[in-house]
């Protein structure tokens, strides 16, 4: 059974769309990471997930049971973590968790739940109105994870956090999952699921737009690393036997350097080995891995332009040279619905791993 | 059901606020003043009405509906605007247990404050007069504690029709100057447009009825029937009535002397207590409605 599963879920306000079609399936246990920019429909899916807010068309299931028909069922197994929110001012971080503790708990011990989101019992006797975003963040946290929820779906949880904050929480996702609990965990940030994410979901502008691994997703997109190599003689080196290398994407000349984008690390090897055995010497060489806002980046940015390239060519002006920034690859495969980015060739590659 | 968790949480945050004190204590000094200067000619001449007079304009008319409405305005809305309804749900409570919880809490805090200046008066009778009728008083008291139940009905209605602390306030403050100032100047509009001139000391009893669907009306004058005695409103609905200065005698003003024959039923302190409970019952009604199928982002 899933723990959460969406069938072409949808919210409208009037003629806004926050979220268009939604499949998506989280299997149980799994640690999932819903990623997106701000205002992509990260929140309409979770506020639907808890009947918070109801979809236009589609539906939603948390552990087989409707998100809008039994919410009840839902919230009793679902430990949340909003985003953006403020608690109850005049009470104490104690009363908080008694309260929490009260209403789902298994009768937890307020202390060890403080520990574990690393909040002060000295701060938990104080009203939360002073507290600070972090400190209102782990008490939240903890009282999301009261009654030992089988889901818990965390709401750009690190926002508010210092570093220390965010790798205490991510201990707790993974700690969670080690326990069987599924997380679904929402963020802007990819820095911070990819650590933790068993898969990544993308959202843009209400659309899923791809769902897979890390790895999988920096296959997909194209934008593997890339290897600079300082040589003595550009020249010399053979571009075009290297641009034939399975698993070399791009390559260009910069000065003295070379610069070889590779999206297998497979690549890497064969790419070195190809220019040593060339006319000229190596002075030295490093790699820069792509980061995940590249990822990123590639997957939002490359659809929009596709869009505006479709509209374009519609619109009868289709001059492909006034496009200021190329996307990732090409547009010319956006017209395939299957691969949203990037060169066939390197999906087939990829493929392999 | 989950809603007696979140009443009693939300009991324990809205004691708290000092607004709700502040009222208590700004009745109980202005009571003190009155009992320490209670002039001793009136006070025989009227007796305790002179007291029941009093607390109309204080607490029916300023501090019981605006309390209730302070008290209760935000009880939904806030959850909603903070976003802290979010930990709600994931706390289990669903939008019912939310709704109930928070009219249970918000009840029982204004029954609390009500019961308060209850006491301080029935001590300020008792101060005056050393004695006090006590059928009279429970049903005073009775009839106060229902009132103040319906403006708690009223403002959490429309707390949980809002989405916003503007809307909700706006919401409130239209609904007590629309009983406090507009519900009578409407309803002598009426009259005038219907019958061709402004009503007179006698007039038909829709006229009557019309004024009593306002709760404001509807608790002056069955404190009227039950003490006997005329109560003024603060901005009353005789300044469209076409009365001279010398028949407006509160003898006159009577509702039993200003409607030919007996009072009809719908005219009586039951019928008050009707209103009442309608104005309680029917925004509650709503706003649970609305509240249920809101989308409540």
């Amino acid at each position: 059974m899933a723990a959460i599963e969406t069938n072409g879920l949808t919210k409208r306000y009037g003629s806004e769309t926050a979220l268009e079609s939604l499949d998506l399936d989280v299997a149980e246990g799994e640690v999932f990471g819903f990623l997106g920019p701000n205002g992509a429909g990260k929140t309409t899916t979770i506020d639907l997930l808890l009947d918070f807010i109801r979809p236009t068309e589609g539906s939603a299931t948390v552990l087989g049971y409707d998100a809008h028909e039994e919410p009840g069922e839902v919230r009793e197994r679902v430990g949340i973590l909003p985003d953006g929110f403020d608690l109850w001012e005049r009470s104490s971080g104690y009363s908080h968790l008694e309260f929490a503790i009260e209403s789902k708990g298994n009768g937890e011990d307020p202390d060890e739940l403080l520990d574990r989101v690393g909040l002060d019992r000295a701060d938990a006797e104080r009203n939360v109105g002073g507290y600070s975003k972090g400190m209102l963040q782990r008490l939240a946290m903890a009282i999301a994870l009261v009654g030992d929820p089988e889901v818990l779906i965390l709401d750009e949880p690190s926002s508010g956090l210092d570093p220390h904050g965010i790798r205490q929480m991510q201990e707790i996702v993974l700690e969670e999952a080690r326990s069987g609990t599924t997380v679904f965990f929402s963020s802007h940030i990819l820095g911070q699921v990819s650590s933790v994410c068993d898969r990544i979901g993308i959202l843009d502008d209400g659309e899923l737009v791809t769902v897979d691994s890390i790895e999988g997703l920096r296959e997909t997109a194209g934008i593997g690393s890339r290897l600079l190599l300082d040589v003595d003689e550009p020249a010399a080196v053979n571009a075009a036997a290297l641009q034939d290398l399975d698993g070399v994407t791009d390559l260009s000349f910069e000065n003295d350097s070379l610069q070889v984008n590779y999206a297998t690390d497979a690549a890497k090897a064969r790419i070195i080995h190809r220019v040593v055995e060339s006319e000229t010497a190596v002075r030295d060489f490093e790699t820069e891995e792509a980061t995940l806002e590249d990822l990123f980046d590639a997957f939002t940015e490359t659809d929009a332009e596709a869009v505006k390239e479709a509209r374009r060519v519609a619109d009868g002006d289709g001059t492909a040279s006034d496009s200021e920034t190329p996307p990732a690859d090409d547009t010319a495969d956006s017209g395939d619905p299957t691969v949203k980015t990037g060169d066939p060739a390197i999906v087939e590659d990829g493929g392999g791993r | 059901m989950t809603w007696q968790t979140v009443a009693r949480k939300d009991f324990e945050d809205v004691i708290r606020s000092w607004m709700l004190w502040a009222i208590l204590g700004v009745f109980a000094l202005m009571m003190g003043v009155v009992a320490i200067g209670a002039d001793t000619n009136d006070t025989a001449q009227s007796g305790s009405a002179l007291v029941y007079d009093l607390f109309n304009t204080l607490g029916g008319e300023l501090l019981i509906p605006l309390a209730a409405l302070i008290v209760t305005y935000m009880a939904i809305t806030g959850e909603r605007e903070s976003g802290s309804l979010r930990i709600l749900f994931g706390l289990s409570h669903g939008r019912r247990s939310v709704f109930l919880g928070k009219l249970c809490s918000r009840l029982a805090t204004m029954l609390f404050a009500t019961v308060v200046l209850l006491s301080i008066t029935a001590g300020v009778i008792l101060y005056i007069f050393g004695s006090i009728d006590l059928g009279l008083f429970v049903q005073f008291a009775g009839l106060t504690l229902l009132f103040s139940a319906t403006f708690v009905g009223i403002a959490l209605g429309i707390s949980a029709m809002t989405g916003s602390r503007t809307r909700a306030l706006g919401g409130v403050i239209g609904v007590y100057v629309l009983f406090m100032v507009i519900w009578d100047t409407l309803v002598a509009i009426l009259f005038r447009i219907t019958q061709g001139h402004f009503p007179g000391l006698e007039a038909p009893t829709w006229y009557f009825l019309l004024q009593r669907l306002n709760p404001l009306t509807a608790y002056r004058e069955a404190l009227i029937l039950l003490t006997d005695n005329y109560i003024w409103a603060m901005i009353g609905s005789s300044i469209l009535e076409d009365l001279s200065a010398e028949e407006a005698t509160p003898e006159a003003l009577m509702l039993t002397n200003r409607v030919s024959g007996d009072l009809p039923f719908y005219l009586t302190e039951w019928a008050s207590v009707a209103v009442l409970l309608a104005w309680a019952i029917v925004p509650l009604a709503i706003g649970y409605w609305r509240f249920e199928g809101a989308d409540l982002n």
